[in-house]
């Protein structure tokens, strides 16, 4: 069971190529977008999940695993750390791509 | 660049480029064809270890090692590239490159770091190898701005014209640069290492106390320049003034000294906890007198070896930074200019123009301070419009500072008013350096993978709430610098008030602390109380201010100054007032 008021779990990396944040989604591919990313309930869901995300360490680095709160279909991280990582910087990128 | 351990090579003066203009000949370190070789080798190496990289043939452990010597991180959003610019100086071709970088392969901006050098936020992988190649056209690389080994030598931003100054340090950081790059013996140290050089005496610009290895040019009491020696300063999680471990050495024995104390460093430096690994720890483990005990031992070993550097060496390395070609000019007092109708502008020239030691000359400082862009952000557009105006009136060159601004080290005093006005179209004529909202802030959370909490925010807050300039001028000098975790990259311990960032059950939270400085009567600062939310921490620093208005002894009192008679109590007292 996630802690600190967690409800799931989460997995992320870093994109290879990028560096860009992204999330290990239901169908077992990768997604930017955390909404559409698993979100599961218990440690060995999590624990296979993580180990699967650590074999495409051509596609990602540093797979991981935080808490978030899911609440009527919304995934929502426990941490700033992890909202910041979601959603982009928080101030003004001069030409945001 | 040295083959290896400071040994003279043969010289080839051979340029695979074309030689910099007249205006830009003779102000700074030239390459010859064994750095150039050098720099577009690592790019080259670079080049095929990503290519092995994005083709699955090595992994990320195998991989970041390399990236790392290669000054790339990885980030919260994307992998950061850090370009090295030695003490600081680049030229009109180098700036442009930056600009050129930042608009073909980031995001239009690159960001100035408080090591004096340039990093970009957003390069993708594969544009790495590119990036590195372009930079090797104009002598710039990323080498060893990571990792821990010796990192980028910083300077005073004056050096070569600070009128208070004994002798031009930036010789001397150019011979560690190319005495340190490629080191063998120092290229897994227990940690990174940061040197900084100053060659004012009298007034510390470049903050050696908090280096590693601080070095300030002194004078004998025959009158002849040599050097002191500090060592085991440092910022991050534990806050050290460095110590003062020799009073002066020779000359010749620079070289030998840094290296006996890096071979103890590297003998006896902690590598079983990185928290516990930087010098400073060590110095304070041996303690001062036993350290310095055995640097001079080892130092006997190496005093007399290749390392010794003779007059003829300087000098070969000091032509390169030759003064300009400056016009006889009359002395120029700007006081009455300061004290003139246009109030903006005499506020800029009491507040951005420095002291220059020809006369009829200034050093201007541009801040990167604006208000709706993070303090050191400078656009691809800046970049450009700096290179034009350090052609147009500073020879060709510009320094970046470590509290990420940019000087033009040699303005025309009679070109002062066409270069504010240039300045004003510009939007960089903000006559702000050295006081409040000229922030030190690192990137924090925003884009930093070990921040806690962001922190240009909380600088653009500070900013919008002292946007006033008959107030910001009535407070005076005043350092606020900000970090986004301990590690403190953002300087805060050594603010005259600090922000420190630190992670609440999850929520950013920030600590202030009052009396660092970063200078000559060094201090660190202390923790007020608990900590604030982001409103709450903008709040407190006003009301840190009103508290010092109200009980200053004279208008000439610091900041500092009244803390310092004062004490934190009355300023805690008014901070947590509703507590």
């Amino acid at each position: 069971m996630a802690t600190r008021g967690g409800t799931h779990f989460v997995i992320s990396a870093s994109l290879t190529d990028s560096g860009a944040p992204t999330y290990l989604a239901l169908d077992g591919g990768w997604t930017p977008d955390l909404q559409c990313a698993a979100a599961v309930a218990t440690e060995a869901e999590r624990d296979a999940l993580l180990e699967r995300a650590l074999r495409e360490e051509r596609t990602v680095c540093d797979p991981y695993f935080f808490d978030v709160r899911v609440e009527g279909g919304t995934i929502d991280p426990l941490s700033a750390r992890e909202r910041i990582r979601a959603a982009g910087p928080t101030t003004r990128i001069r030409r945001p791509d | 660049m040295y083959a290896s351990r400071g040994e003279p090579r043969r010289r080839t003066p051979i340029l695979k480029y074309p030689s910099l203009s007249n205006t830009q000949s003779c102000l700074m370190y030239q390459y010859d064809a064994y750095d150039q070789k050098i720099v577009e080798e690592r790019a080259r190496q670079f080049r095929g270890q990503v290519s092995r990289r994005l083709s699955g043939e090595t992994t990320e452990n195998e991989f970041k090692p390399l990236r790392l010597q290669n000054g790339l991180y990885m980030q919260l959003h994307a992998y950061m590239l850090r370009i090295a610019v030695p003490y600081g100086l680049m030229n009109s071709r180098q700036l442009r490159k930056l600009g050129h970088i930042a608009r073909t392969y980031d995001r239009g901006y690159g960001h100035l770091t408080t090591r004096q050098n340039v990093q970009f936020n957003w390069p993708t992988l594969e544009s790495i190898p590119k990036i590195l190649d372009e930079l090797a056209e104009v002598q710039m690389h990323a080498v060893q701005t990571s990792g821990n080994c010796i990192r980028n030598t910083t300077s005073d931003p004056f050096a070569g014209v600070a009128p208070d100054e004994l002798e031009d340090p930036r010789p001397y950081c150019e011979i560690i640069r190319q005495w340190s790059t490629f080191h063998p013996e120092f290229a897994y140290l227990p940690r990174k290492f940061k040197i900084a050089v100053t060659g004012t005496p009298s007034h510390d610009r470049a903050a050696i106390r908090y280096h590693d290895i601080g070095v300030r040019i002194v004078k004998n009491a025959a009158g002849e320049h040599g050097f002191e020696i500090w060592a085991g300063g440092g910022l991050g999680r534990t806050p050290v003034i460095g110590k003062p471990i020799r009073a002066f050495i020779e000359y010749e024995h620079l070289l030998s000294y840094l290296e006996a104390i890096l071979r103890v460093y590297n003998l006896h430096g902690r590598r079983d906890n990185k928290y516990k690994a930087r010098i400073k720890i060590l110095v304070n483990e041996m303690t001062p007198a036993k350290f310095t005990a055995a640097v001079e031992a080892e130092w006997l070993h190496l005093k007399d070896s290749a390392l010794e550097l003779t007059r003829a060496e300087i000098e070969r390395i000091a032509k390169d930074f030759a003064p300009p070609a400056y016009e006889t000019l009359e002395p120029v007092d700007l006081v009455g200019a300061e004290l003139g109708k246009d109030r903006d502008y005499a506020r800029w020239l009491k507040q951005n123009v420095q002291p220059h030691k020809v006369p009829g000359y200034k050093a201007v400082v541009l801040t990167f301070k604006e208000k709706e862009n993070p303090p050191g952000d400078v656009s691809d557009t800046q970049f450009d419009a700096v290179a034009d105006l350090a052609d147009a009136f500073s020879f060709g060159h510009a320094v970046v500072t470590h509290t990420q601004n940019l000087v033009l080290r040699d303005v025309k005093v009679s070109d002062l008013p066409a270069l504010y006005r240039r300045l004003v179209e510009l939007d960089m004529a903000t006559a702000n350096y050295s006081l409040l909202t000229d922030i030190i802030c690192c990137p924090g959370l925003d884009y930093c993978a070990l921040a806690n909490a962001r922190a240009i925010p909380v600088a653009l807050e500070l900013n919008k709430r002292f946007d006033d300039m008959d107030y910001l001028h009535d407070i005076g000098p005043c350092s606020v610098k900000i970090s986004g975790c301990i590690n403190a990259c953002g300087h805060h311990h050594i603010a005259n008030i600090g922000i420190l960032g630190i992670n609440k059950q999850g929520e950013e939270a920030y600590q202030l602390t009052l009396g660092g400085h970063d200078s000559d009567s060094a201090s660190i600062g202390r923790i007020l109380g608990p900590a604030f939310d982001e409103a709450g921490v903008v709040d407190a620093v006003a009301t840190v201010i009103e508290v010092y208005l109200a009980a200053r002894s004279s208008e000439d009192e610091t900041f500092l100054e009244c803390y310092r008679r004062l004490g934190e109590k009355p300023f805690k007292e008014a901070v947590y007032a509703g507590d």
